[in-house]
């Protein structure tokens, strides 16, 4: 998982040691800069640059055609389809798995539950299980015949509510959608776990003395506390929303219509299937620029200016 | 001293970063172009089982009749194949001989890159037009520059055949007393009784898509012409697709769903899913390629059978069909006859025989002292195939007519199925990236 820009602010605090020059850490940077440069910053750059081009990814030749490509990306229809879906992701993928991922924490903070380990555990699985499976595991849940939700709903006389779920146009985009929720909050409630540690139990006790109650204290003290770890949820989750594609691959391929296509499929079927790379380089390159700034306005806004992580 | 030092850094970093970037740069040498032994690189995407024995077999035979020769044989999924083999067939070390999948996305994309080796000195010199028909070896004609499909040059020869039919529980059919329907009418009539006996007349899945496209083209293709046909997917003689026998062939596809013809769910259920149901015996019958044959064959206690999509009373109609992936030769491969030697293999009799023994059609006619047994469900679509190539009613999988016609096809027949367009809508839709795509080209 990366975070980006995380350890920036930190660094530039410890600059001034007397007697030591600032550059000469830098040295020790070269190795992990040099794999990222040609494995993540040249293939950006060579992005951006495909982008200005009509290419089919084969031929030697590929012919200039500057803006063309974006211009393109702004009357296509399916582009702001596509865009929007990851909008409406971002409601299964950060807010729900942050607000599950809370309640999940606080829960298991707050009081001494027995077996403590075994539910951390448990409720954290989804999280390491790879999307692949993960999508093939749900289309069987999801099917309509065997799948055991509807059997489910089936057995407990729901049987309206059986549906075709992921090849339904209504309810595709939400059941793609529920499943990143529960890859997702596993994460939420790891980072929330280990940041209410940190917070003192003072802050608890004395407030309760003063008559607070949990969902006070919730709100006054364990949300505030959890400052630094919501903005670092944020910007994960935002981001694993915003790219995703292996779901959407695994489960419905943007289907039904084009009820559930995002763009990370869009532009691996411009790219691969229709061997338009120039229009693909585009996307990516409006996706990434998307995610930089969105990314960069969360952190603004998370980190505390004076540079106190509470 | 100190910006001395941090220049000798920096010029330390420039030039790791040259010679890291010229590395990538350098082409790789050919390997073993000088020694005695020749080896041949083929890379196929036939990685099932049985399929990838059959190769396996003629690979050894033909070392065999070669002394000397080694086939160093890579096998692949077509979907990585598609994505790894563009750039493979650049590299000077690429494969002499591999599988290109057919259309404009994969071939033509190839022969307009210049990576392919015309055939046409071979077609003369191993007498290939006995061995195929004209509308088969144009299936893997291009022009020179890529650019028309269906003309010029041939670019690679297919060991195997498919054939787009219906599939049906032989089981079920006999306990009902259902026969194999000889006529479109008959067809409708018996889904309809299937139905009123609680079975489900068609499996079906289309969570995946692209299967859609063959239950709607099995219906166009008995109402459109042969020359529309041809036209559409070659993109000749600008034909349009909102045509009043497309709209016909889209309504009758919407009012089977409506009937319940298909699989309960069926928008939810992918395809493998589907034909799992079919074989455990859920569903009558199901449309779908040969290649599910072997499939059927094992693995199930059911009987299958297998027909054409019966045409129209008193009308002939063509079902979708073509070859299989074909094998060609990359333009700059050091061994060309080889390996042309090696594709005249692949498409020999006794290439036919060992596909037909695995339950796969061959694209070349059997050797008349065969041993396969050509009854049972292989038999069925052995005839099938026949029928079709030899009364030249071989159609075409309309989703090579333009680089975006599959996907454009798969999310509007989900519309259209899902209710939210209505037949007229759908070929509108279509024709909208159909003539995008023509105007594009007459540019």
């Amino acid at each position: 998982m990366r975070l980006p820009g995380l350890l920036i602010s930190s660094m530039r605090r410890n600059r001034a040691y007397p007697g030591e020059h600032a550059w000469k850490g830098w040295p020790y940077l070269l190795p992990a800069f040099l794999v990222y440069f040609v494995f993540t910053f040249l293939p950006i750059l060579e992005t951006i640059r495909t982008s200005l081009f009509d290419w089919d990814g084969i031929s030697p030749t590929r012919q200039f055609v500057g803006l063309q490509n974006y211009t393109r990306l702004i009357a296509d229809s399916q582009f702001l389809t596509a865009f929007f879906h990851n909008l409406v992701f971002i409601i299964f993928y950060c807010i729900i798995p942050i607000l599950v991922g809370l309640l999940l924490a606080s829960l298991l903070t707050r009081r001494k539950i027995k077996g403590f380990t075994f539910f951390r555990t448990v409720l954290f699985i989804p999280q390491v299980i790879s999307m692949v499976v993960v999508g093939v595991v749900w289309r069987w849940i999801f099917n309509p015949t065997f799948g055991p939700l509807n059997v489910l709903l089936r057995a407990i006389g729901l049987q309206i509510w059986a549906k075709a779920w992921l090849g339904d146009f209504t309810w595709a985009l939400p059941a793609v959608g529920s499943i990143g929720t529960w890859v997702q909050y596993g994460f939420c409630m790891i980072l929330f776990l280990a940041g209410m540690q940190r917070i003192s139990e003072e802050y608890y006790e004395a407030s309760s003395l003063d008559g607070a109650n949990a969902f006070q204290q919730f709100i006054h003290i364990t949300i505030p506390g959890l400052r630094p770890e919501i903005g670092v949820a944020l910007i994960t989750t935002i981001i694993a929303a915003l790219r995703v594609f292996d779901l959407v691959f695994t489960t419905t391929r943007g289907g039904p219509g084009d009820s559930t296509l995002v763009t990370g499929f869009l532009i691996y079927r411009s790219a691969f299937l229709q061997k338009d790379m120039g229009y693909a380089s585009a996307i990516a390159t409006i996706l990434t620029v998307v995610i930089l700034s969105i990314s960069l306005l969360i952190r603004r806004f998370s980190s505390d200016s004076k540079g106190e992580p509470a | 001293m100190k910006s001395l030092k941090l220049t000798t850094i920096l010029a330390i970093i420039a030039v790791l970063l040259i010679a890291s970037c010229a590395k990538v740069a350098t082409p790789t040498e050919p390997s073993g172009a000088n020694t005695t032994e020749k080896t041949l690189v083929v890379w196929d995407q036939f990685y099932r089982p049985v399929e990838s024995s059959v190769m396996d077999t003629l690979n050894r035979e033909f070392e065999a009749a070669h002394p000397g020769v080694k086939i160093q044989r890579e096998v692949k999924v077509l979907e990585d194949l598609e994505l790894t083999l563009p750039l493979a067939l650049t590299k000077a070390d690429g494969p002499d001989v591999a599988q290109v999948n057919q259309g404009r996305n994969s071939m033509g994309a190839l022969v307009q890159a210049g990576v392919l080796l015309p055939l046409d000195d071979y077609v003369a010199q191993y007498q290939w037009g006995n061995v195929f028909s004209t509308s088969v070896a144009s299936r893997n004609s291009f022009s020179a520059d890529g650019r028309v499909f269906g003309q010029g040059s041939l670019y690679g020869v297919s060991p195997t055949a498919e054939v787009v039919g219906v599939f049906y529980n032989k089981d079920i059919f006999k306990s009902n007393g259902w026969k194999v329907p000889a006529t479109f009418e008959e067809f409708e009539a018996l889904l309809k009784d299937i139905k009123a006996k609680g079975i489900t007349p068609i499996s079906f899945g289309s969570l995946d898509g692209w299967n859609a496209i063959h239950e709607f083209s099995s219906i166009q293709h008995l109402l459109v012409s042969q020359d529309y046909i041809n036209n559409l997917t070659y993109g000749v003689n600008n034909v349009s697709f909102d045509t009043p026998e497309n709209v016909q062939a889209a309504q009758i596809l919407l009012d089977w769903s409506k009937a319940g013809y298909f699989t309960d769910g069926y928008p939810g259920i992918g395809y493998d899913d589907s034909n799992n149901l079919f074989k455990s015996g859920q569903g009558a019958m199901t449309i779908t390629g040969s290649w599910l044959t072997a499939e059927l064959l094992t693995g199930t206690d059911q009987q299958f059978g297998f027909f054409l999509m019966p045409p129209y009373s008193g009308k002939t109609a063509m079902s979708i069909g073509g070859v299989g992936i074909p094998f060609s030769i990359r333009k700059t491969s050091l061994e060309p006859e080889l390996s042309a030697e090696y594709l005249n293999w692949m498409i020999s009799p006794r290439a036919a025989e060992l596909w037909a023994e695995a339950g796969m059609l061959p694209a070349m006619n059997l050797p008349a002292d065969t041993k396969v047994d050509t009854k049972g469900l292989f038999g069925d679509t052995l005839n099938a195939w026949n029928t079709i190539n030899k009364n030249n009613l071989v159609g075409h999988y309309i989703d090579w007519a333009t680089p975006t016609f599959g996907d454009t096809l798969t999310a509007e027949l989900q519309k259209l199925l899902g209710g939210i367009t209505t037949p007229a809508d759908f070929a509108a839709a279509v024709e909208k990236d159909y003539s995008a795509y023509l105007a594009e080209q007459s540019k």
